[in-house]
């Protein structure tokens, strides 16, 4: 080869030389330049939280239809699925209070509720959740629980005695009760005709829409935290510890069952069969139709997370509480966990 | 080598071969001496050797460790096969395991935690006031009652349902951290082993995982290790004596490389260094290049006997005066090379660093000097040893080879290795940092330790730990809802990534408390809303449990405090996501009551690690190869040498790279010995040819004689080292420790491609290239030697 280069004639010649005498000196001197001065980055892939993480805490529910779910939780989070529980999509909120409890009027229109006093109002599907001022008191303000009736109304209900109404769809609130050191925990209509629960076991009833509240004598000291009735006449409260109360006169008078269970019973639903509650250590207790019958188990004997609320969802149930969970068929689906 | 310096060297070998006797019982004396410090040597695993102490994360663990928990954690998961954990044999055996831990050498008492301990409590309220007692201490549950109430008791407790009882209630986990130093890792793996085995049993299967066990069960394996030593020491001579055919050639190479080991250990004892076990494969790596250089002299020396050397100690004079300056420059490249490897800054890099180039540069004795010295003893004349002759085949292969790269095939040669390097050096690119496997890459992925890590961390959020300090700018700033939500935001930020299984802090407990306040309801499980009332719970929480309970949360002031978080592996990838997550929080939503500080636990330390081995690798290969192109160029007087040397050896690492991407093997603290100190090795072989080479146009002009020349002497050396080594290194495949098994493969691809670029690419590129530094130019031609070296020594 070098042999050819001679060759070549003086001109290449030299420029080989040069090449051949300056590329060692290039190359100890990137060596030089790499020791000292370049340092490896390492290289992260970007990460895409889920949906529904975790930590998540989903203390409400509510299913407008049989197809759109809807669900409030810890630090302001709403998620939305429009495909029965497969897909969820995250909603921005302008809060970052935890939201106890969600309610809709319809497809579009719902409200939202929470600690600190906090509420929030929808007209589009959620697609912009707007935060509404309502009455707060100067003690303690977390509203654990909000229902939606016809023509705009909502009721939300929470600590200090707080009876909140809307009769706009949210837009503003009017203190229904004065306040007082007792909290409610849930609140019901049908028709002209409502019950409330709450702490100390202290039950109200109305019988003209709301107007006026009277208290009702109580078999329990305990906290209730959970009322349904499945007609004006016959309901249902559950509450601290397996409590079971049961009427059929209208909320006139009230009854404790046995309790089959110590855990703690925070929702109850009549699911058009049966009686179904939920509660701590993922307790489910179901009772015949006239409330006489009740019997203990479990949502699923493999989840043991508490539940805050169920609604029914097709021939299903969807539960909030720990996590967010489907349950079709006695098969539990929990959201968001692989 | 001008002939002025040649003749004073001449003399000094003179003096040495007159004096041998000297020499020899001077070597010998040395070798007793140091021999007696070398048997002094501890084989042991120091974990705190492994971390690099001022990276501030290693600084932030030792800050921290006694009160968050520090790397050395072990896990050991009770597991039911049928029912759930909750049976009063269940239970024994959890409690038996608790009570005994106490009693393995190097636990940390306080940091045993598990069902029976004092640590996992109950957070009650009664008429009095909030009460936490402990779950299940100091006695088991007297009846099915009391084992119903336990059961509710932990499925009512955040901090044990999920981390300590798994969610299914089919195992629970007993937890103990070792004090980092003291602990003895083989005596403590087996007490522990002992325990669990005892255990075992019933339809209850015990499994343990954590840093402890891993490096007790290598320091188990260390009798193993010997006999796979002792057994490559065997197959060497078997493959020595099968190929040389003479003692001399079987045990002269051997010596060698004993006396520089025992001389190397001697030094590693007056440094008052130990050494590791995992790294017992460098030392053979060494051994190799001691091995090498003996084997190149003594196949010199034959090939004097056979051109007609009148007598050994003339032959011995003549091997000596020509393999001198490249087994100079051998040693010295790699234990430059190996010294480089000393500026990263892990205290066991550096102190295998400067053993091994203590061990190296003895070779300069014990092979370059003690090697001839010998030979001149041996004579002449040998009769072989065995009649098995499988010289014709070395030397066909030799022929072939000179053949090859003389003539056109040479071009195919370079071309080929040019193509290789191009992409191996880009497949070398996949190679991770930290481990590239879940669990551990020490062991077999079928190990037990490994299976057993696998199932743990199926069970639970997690056994590889890692805390994040929340450190306060003054007391109480833990108790301040900012804060607290601020860290439950960042744990709910990190749990986003799947391989965090979990994590717990302050932010975990209080809600818990709160909870237990308001009558157990659910939607008040939640953080206080003002500082008071964090307060508040923090101290019913901390009333009426014991001093410590807290600890693992936050100090007594509530004003540093952690959040740990629990990793399912310790992958490279894994960590470096996860550090590079906490940093962009930490950015991105700043809490003016605090800082979050880097890291500790394992996963923190080892993450420390790979930084340092990430910023590390390009200036330590780029010093590395800064070094042996500097020794090329002084030895040769020319910057073409330095750049000549270099080929070879990035081959070999961009190969060795390039096979450990393939094989999944990442560049972790353990494998970083071996992968480091290769980048000084393997340049040997092709020194030994090209000088040959160059040795040879002293004689005469013809570059394609001295080419097969050399290689017919040089290359002989070569081909036996690299065979017998390549052959011999094998056996470490059958290891019980995966990492030594890796290892020996590794460094037989790394000899075996040394070998061939030295033997096919080198010598290619002399005759294609004819650099001036070897061949010579008109304006600076080679001097021819003067005949008088061949006199013998009077």
């Amino acid at each position: 080869m070098l042999d050819a280069i001679t060759r070549l004639g003086g001109g290449v010649r030299s420029v080989v030389a040069l090449t051949t005498s300056a590329l060692p000196l290039l190359i100890i001197g990137g060596l030089f330049y790499a020791a000292v001065f370049v340092k490896a980055e390492p290289m992260v892939a970007s990460l895409q939280a889920p949906t529904i993480e975790r930590r998540d805490v989903f203390l409400g529910v509510v299913a407008p239809s049989a197809d759109v779910l809807w669900a409030a939780g810890s630090y302001g989070k709403i998620v939305r699925s429009e495909d029965r529980g497969r897909t969820w999509a995250l909603q921005q909120t302008p809060v970052a209070e935890h939201l106890q409890a969600i309610a809709a009027w319809d497809l579009q229109r719902a409200v939202v509720v929470g600690n600190r006093g906090v509420v929030l109002v929808t007209s589009n599907g959620g697609k912009d959740w707007r935060e509404v001022d309502a009455p707060r008191s100067e003690v303690a303000n977390k509203l654990m629980q909000v229902r939606a009736y016809g023509n705009g109304v909502a009721w939300a209900v929470g600590e200090v005695g707080a009876v909140l109404k809307t009769r706009d769809y949210g837009m503003s609130w009017s203190r229904a009760l004065e306040e007082k050191d007792q909290a409610w925990n849930d609140v019901f209509l049908i028709g002209d005709h409502g019950w409330m629960v709450g702490e100390f076991g202290r039950i109200v009833t109305t019988r003209d829409g709301g107007e006026s509240w009277q208290a009702v004598e109580s078999p329990l000291k305990s906290s209730l935290m959970s009322v349904h009735f499945r007609d004006a006449v016959n309901g249902v409260s559950v509450g601290l510890s397996g409590a079971i109360l049961v009427t059929a006169d209208g909320g006139m008078t009230w009854r404790e069952a046995p309790r089959v269970t110590r855990e703690h019973l925070n929702c109850v639903i009549w699911d058009g069969v049966q009686w179904v509650a939920v509660g701590d250590k993922g307790v489910r207790v179901v009772g015949v139709a006239d409330g006489s019958r009740w019997t203990g188990g479990r949502v699923s004997e493999q989840d043991l997370s508490w539940r805050t609320q169920l609604v029914r969802v097709g021939e299903g149930f969807l539960l909030a509480g720990a996590n967010l969970a489907l349950l079709d068929q006695g098969q539990l689906e929990i959201i968001g966990r692989e | 080598m001008k002939n002025a310096t040649f003749r004073m060297l001449g003399r000094v070998i003179d003096v040495l071969l007159r004096h041998r006797l000297i020499v020899v019982a001077a070597v010998a004396a040395m070798t007793c001496v140091m021999g007696f410090f070398a048997a002094q040597v501890e084989v042991k695993t120091v974990f705190s050797d492994l971390l690099p102490k001022n990276h501030p994360y290693v600084q932030i663990n030792d800050r921290f460790k006694h009160t968050f928990g520090g790397s050395n954690l072990v896990s050991i998961m009770v597991e039911v096969e049928d029912g759930d954990i909750f049976s009063l044999a269940t239970l024994g055996k959890v409690r038996k395991i608790t009570r005994e831990l106490q009693q393995v050498e190097g636990v940390d008492t306080y940091q045993i935690v598990s069902l029976a301990s004092k640590k996992l409590k109950e957070v009650r309220a009664s008429t009095e006031g909030i009460e936490s007692r402990p779950l299940m201490w100091p006695e088991l549950p007297r009846d099915q009652v009391e084992i119903q109430a336990l059961r509710d008791a932990v499925l009512n407790n955040p901090l044990v349902y999920g981390p300590y009882v798994s969610r299914d209630l089919k195992a629970t986990l007993i937890t103990a951290d070792f004090s980092d130093g003291e602990v003895d890792y083989l005596k403590a793996y087996r007490q522990i082993a002992d325990i669990a085995a005892q255990a075992q049993g019933d339809g209850v299967a015990v499994r343990m995982v954590g840093e402890p066990i891993l490096y007790g069960l290598v320091n188990h394996y260390l009798s193993e290790t010997l006999h796979i030593f002792l057994l490559t020491l065997g197959t060497l001579i078997l493959l020595l004596l099968l190929i040389t055919r003479t003692w001399y050639g079987t045990l002269l190479p051997l010596i060698s490389g004993g006396v520089s080991a025992v001389w190397a250990l001697g030094m590693a004892k007056l440094m008052g260094f130990h050494l590791d076990p995992l790294v017992i494969v460098v030392a053979f790596l060494i051994t190799a290049n001691a091995l090498s250089t003996s084997v190149q002299l003594i196949s010199r020396f034959e090939h004097e006997v056979e051109n007609g050397a009148p007598d050994s100690v003339s032959a011995a004079r003549v091997c000596l005066a020509h393999l001198f300056k490249p087994g100079m420059l051998a040693v010295l490249t790699g234990a430059f090379c190996v010294l480089v490897v000393s500026l990263t800054p892990i205290p066991l890099l550096e102190k295998i660093s400067y053993i091994g180039s203590v061990w190296l540069l003895s070779i300069l004795i014990t092979a370059l000097v003690l090697t001839p010295v010998m030979l001149s003893w041996c004579g002449v004349r040998h009769r072989p040893v065995h009649p098995l002759d499988i010289t014709p085949l070395l030397n066909g292969i030799l022929r072939l080879c000179a053949a090859l790269v003389t003539s056109r095939f040479r071009y195919a040669v370079i071309v080929g290795s040019a193509v290789v390097f191009v992409v191996s050096g880009m497949y070398a690119f996949n190679l991770k940092v930290g481990d590239a496997n879940p669990g551990s890459p020490i062991l077999w992925p079928d190990s037990t330790y490994n299976t057993d890590a696998a199932a743990i961390n199926r069970e639970f959020q997690g056994s590889d730990r890692m805390f994040v300090v929340v450190e306060g700018k003054r007391e109480g700033a833990l108790k301040e809802p900012a804060v607290l939500e601020g860290m439950e935001r960042f744990q709910k930020y990190m749990e986003a990534q799947p391989e965090v299984g979990g994590s717990i802090s302050l932010a975990d407990l209080l809600p818990a408390v709160n909870r237990v306040v308001r009558e157990g309801n659910a939607r008040y499980q939640e953080l206080g809303g003002s500082s008071n009332e964090n307060g508040e719970l923090v101290y019913m929480f901390v009333s009426g449990s014991d001093p410590g309970d807290m600890d693992r949360f936050a100090d007594a002031q509530t004003k540093n405090g952690a959040v740990t978080l629990f990793f399912r592996d310790h992958q490279g990838d894994t960590i470096r996501t996860a550090i590079a997550r906490v940093k962009e929080y930490v950015t991105r939503n700043p809490v003016p009551e605090v800082e979050l500080l880097l890291a500790g636990g394992l996963v923190g330390v080892l993450g420390a690690v790979n930084e340092i081995i990430l910023a590390g690798q390009i200036e330590s290969i780029a010093y590395a190869l800064l070094v042996l192109v500097v020794c090329c160029m002084l030895t040769y007087r020319s910057a073409v040498a330095g750049v000549f040397f270099m080929i070879p050896v990035l081959l070999s690492n961009t190969l060795t790279f390039s096979y450990m991407a393939w094989q999944g093997i990442g560049m972790s603290i353990n494998t970083l010995p071996v992968v480091a100190l290769g980048i000084g090795f393997g340049v040997d072989y092709s020194i030994y040819i090209v000088d040959g080479i160059r040795e040879e146009l002293h004689r005469h002009r013809d570059v394609g004689r001295a080419i097969a020349s050399s290689i017919a002497t040089a290359g002989k050396g070569v081909l036996i080292t690299a065979l017998t080594l390549v052959m011999s290194v094998v056996l470490w495949s059958f290891s019980s420790l995966r990492l030594q098994a890796e290892m020996g493969i590794l460094i037989a691809i790394w000899l075996f491609i040394s070998a061939a670029s030295a033997m096919f690419l080198m010598p290619a590129m002399v005759a294609v290239f004819r650099p001036e530094f070897i061949v010579g130019s008109r304006r600076h031609p080679i001097d021819l030697a003067a005949p008088a070296e061949m006199v013998p020594v009077s």
